[in-house]
């Protein structure tokens, strides 16, 4: 009885599932050899983990502040892989959000119930504008939309450093290299964690339901997974493309507005915290569903939480920065590997 | 004149961490092999080459050891991206979240400690007297000669000049017609990814053993994105990637003129120069040389993995 391996084009639901799985365990255990190699004992390091986010609600109130900018990024980028678009510019149009929403927050009065959905927008409409370079050189020129949206990052990054230590630096001289705290904030429902988590929440229920049961999100993933066909089918290919990359930018503008208007409450340089990279991992392990972002995203909070409360051990964002790219490599090869199939010759 | 003689001298300084990278990055993409991992490659080897230094202080085993780390990242980049065929753009990010996580991890004990042994600069004898930029151009350290004569002329001849360059480009170019070929299309992959991932490291040596010179976690900057966006700018050839560099090291070192003789703009606003300047040079010239297009076009097999079976 002779075997052979075969590929097949797209792996099945349930053995790509399990791969992630497989992938993010042997992640979590090459980590641990490597800091075991270190001197620090990785089992000990791993129950405190667990005792402290799941034993007490504080814990999980920090994974659940954690998670809201995850959610808006993640989706993000799983929004731009359903036309084959890769925004790894969440980063950048973070910050842009939070730029966008601080400004109105700060320069423009009127009371909350205005200026809060007034931030919103703002934030949404600064996410989309920080890709909208981007998405006209990738819909007319053809220009590569990863290399541009990537190095829009560090302009962003820049201009909030810079309009947070100048022009808006907090003028009572008591904050240093952040503006002053805004006016209005995200109101909390459960102890720290404000309601931009069930905004989060509602915004992925409705982008799922718009690629899963309208007309437009039907064509949208028909040109993502065959552009030829798409165009030969008369869909409007180009005008699709720049829909969805400017919809992709909006959602990680929102990210950053609820970060500094739920969270940290004043701009500063640094706001971001890696969660647009972060946004790309979520995506990657919800395989670009809308509905996966939630579950991976909540992963994703707790692997960063697991940072914070591991700081006091020595080991810093950094590390946890290296085991998600360790994630990454192994989800990458768990996702090729999860084609073969044995059969029978 | 001393000014703009001071100018071109930083420029070729600067410029030189693109240039290194750069051609790791054609190296890499000529063979059909996008790796996107350059910016974990150039912190890797940025910390490499500090650690090495405050320990032994000798800036060329430091250098010499960044290449040799990136050597080894580079293959584990090329077995899974050749050999099991994972997905490029997936494994280039993974690897620079791993990249950075590890140096700025490692690198946290020496932050902030400038380099005891740098790479001194050289004055090549006649030629630095010429007046006027005998100096500039002739007074810089040894890599500088070496990333901006000795490598792009070696590479370009190599890879346009030789039986050998012929079938390395076919490989990026048509890897099933380049196996019917009898060139063993996965191996020539698999070492000049690892090769290109070695210069890379190097990049980021250079970086923190002759131009900034100290560690400090953010010292790479995104200068690896920018290593591969030059490349594509360049054309996915050697000498052009370093002129492309040089360029850049221009715009970079016109930003610290700016700060060192006051402009009224903003230092920030100054540092964000590299990377608007990186976009417009990867979306002008496709608007204004459509004929240049062919000429300029990526290897036609890039990012793909290949499998024998499936044609």
């Amino acid at each position: 009885m002779a075997y052979r391996i075969q590929r097949i084009p797209s792996a099945p639901p349930s053995v790509a599932l399990a791969a992630r799985g497989l992938a993010i365990v042997l992640a979590l255990v090459t980590a641990g050899i490597v800091l075991a190699a270190l001197g620090f004992n990785p089992l000990a390091l791993g129950w405190q983990v667990l005792r402290t986010t799941f034993g007490s609600s504080y814990g999980l109130e920090d994974v659940g502040l954690l998670v809201i900018p995850l959610i808006f990024t993640g989706l993000a980028v799983a929004v731009g892989q359903k036309i084959g678009a890769q925004n790894i510019g969440a980063e950048g149009q973070f910050y842009a959000g939070a730029f966008a929403a601080t400004g109105v927050a700060l320069f423009v009065p009127g009371p909350m119930a205005v200026i809060l959905p007034l931030m919103f927008v703002a934030g949404a409409i600064g996410g989309a504008i920080w890709i909208l370079i981007p998405t006209l050189a990738r819909a007319y020129a053809d220009v590569n939309e990863l290399i541009t949206t990537l190095l829009l990052n560090f302009v962003a990054t820049l201009l909030v450093y810079w309009v947070a230590t100048g022009p808006w630096l907090d003028p009572s001289g008591r904050a240093l290299a952040t503006t002053a705290r805004l006016p209005h904030e995200v109101p909390e429902f459960w102890g720290i964690v404000h309601w931009g988590l069930p905004v989060a929440v509602v915004v992925v229920l409705l982008v799922g339901a718009l690629f899963a049961f309208t007309r437009w999100g039907y064509e949208v993933r028909i040109a993502g997974s065959n552009p030829q066909a798409a165009r030969y089918a008369g869909m409007p290919f180009r005008r699709h493309l720049i829909m969805v990359m400017l919809l992709s930018g909006a959602i990680a503008g929102l990210a950053g507005m609820f970060e500094v208007a739920g969270t940290v409450h004043r701009l500063q340089g640094g706001i971001s915290n890696n969660f647009g990279y972060l946004g790309i991992m979520v995506a990657v392990l919800a395989r670009a569903s809308p509905i996966g972002v939630l579950p991976a995203a909540a992963l994703m909070a707790i692997i960063l939480n697991s940072g914070i409360v591991l700081q006091t051990q020595g080991i810093t964002v950094s590390t946890v920065l290296a085991i998600t790219g360790l994630i990454l490599f192994y989800t990458a090869i768990g996702d090729e590997l999860a084609r073969y199939r044995i059969v029978r010759a | 004149m001393d000014i703009i003689a001071g100018i071109i001298q930083t420029s070729i300084l600067a410029g030189g961490v693109l240039a290194l990278a750069a051609l790791g990055e054609v190296l890499a993409e000529r063979v059909g092999v996008v790796n996107l991992g350059v910016e974990g490659l150039m912190a890797l080897g940025a910390v490499t080459g500090i650690a090495t230094v405050i320990t032994t202080p000798s800036p060329m085993l430091g250098f010499a050891l960044a290449l040799v780390v990136g050597f080894f990242f580079g293959m584990v980049f090329a077995a899974t991206t050749v050999y099991l065929r994972a997905n490029q753009v997936l494994c280039g990010l993974a690897l620079t979240l791993m990249g950075t996580g590890m140096a700025a991890t490692i690198g946290r004990a020496y932050s902030g400690t400038p380099a005891p042994a740098t790479f001194p600069p050289i004055a090549i004898p006649y030629l630095s007297d010429i007046p006027l930029l005998g100096r500039a151009l002739f007074t810089q350290n040894i890599l500088v000669y070496l990333i901006y004569i000795i490598l792009p002329i070696a590479l370009h001849w190599l890879m346009f000049r030789t039986r050998h360059g012929l079938d390395m480009r076919a490989v990026g170019e048509n890897p099933a017609a380049a196996d019917a070929a009898g060139i063993p299309v996965q191996a020539m992959r698999f070492w000049y990814v690892s090769a290109g991932a070695a210069l890379a490291a190097g990049a980021g040596a250079y970086l923190t053993l002759a131009f900034v010179p100290s560690w400090s976690e953010g010292v790479v900057a995104g200068r690896g994105w920018i290593a591969v966006a030059l490349v594509i700018f360049a054309g996915y050839r050697p000498i052009n990637a370093v002129a492309a560099a040089l360029l850049f090291g221009l715009i970079t070192s016109l930003g610290f003129v700016g700060q060192a003789r006051n402009w009224p703009i903003p230092s920030p606003v100054l540092s964000m120069l590299p990377y608007l300047g990186t976009i417009a040079m990867i979306i002008v010239p496709v608007l204004a040389w459509q004929r240049m297009r062919r000429l300029m076009a990526a290897p036609a097999a890039l990012g793909e993995p290949y499998y024998r079976d499936v044609r």
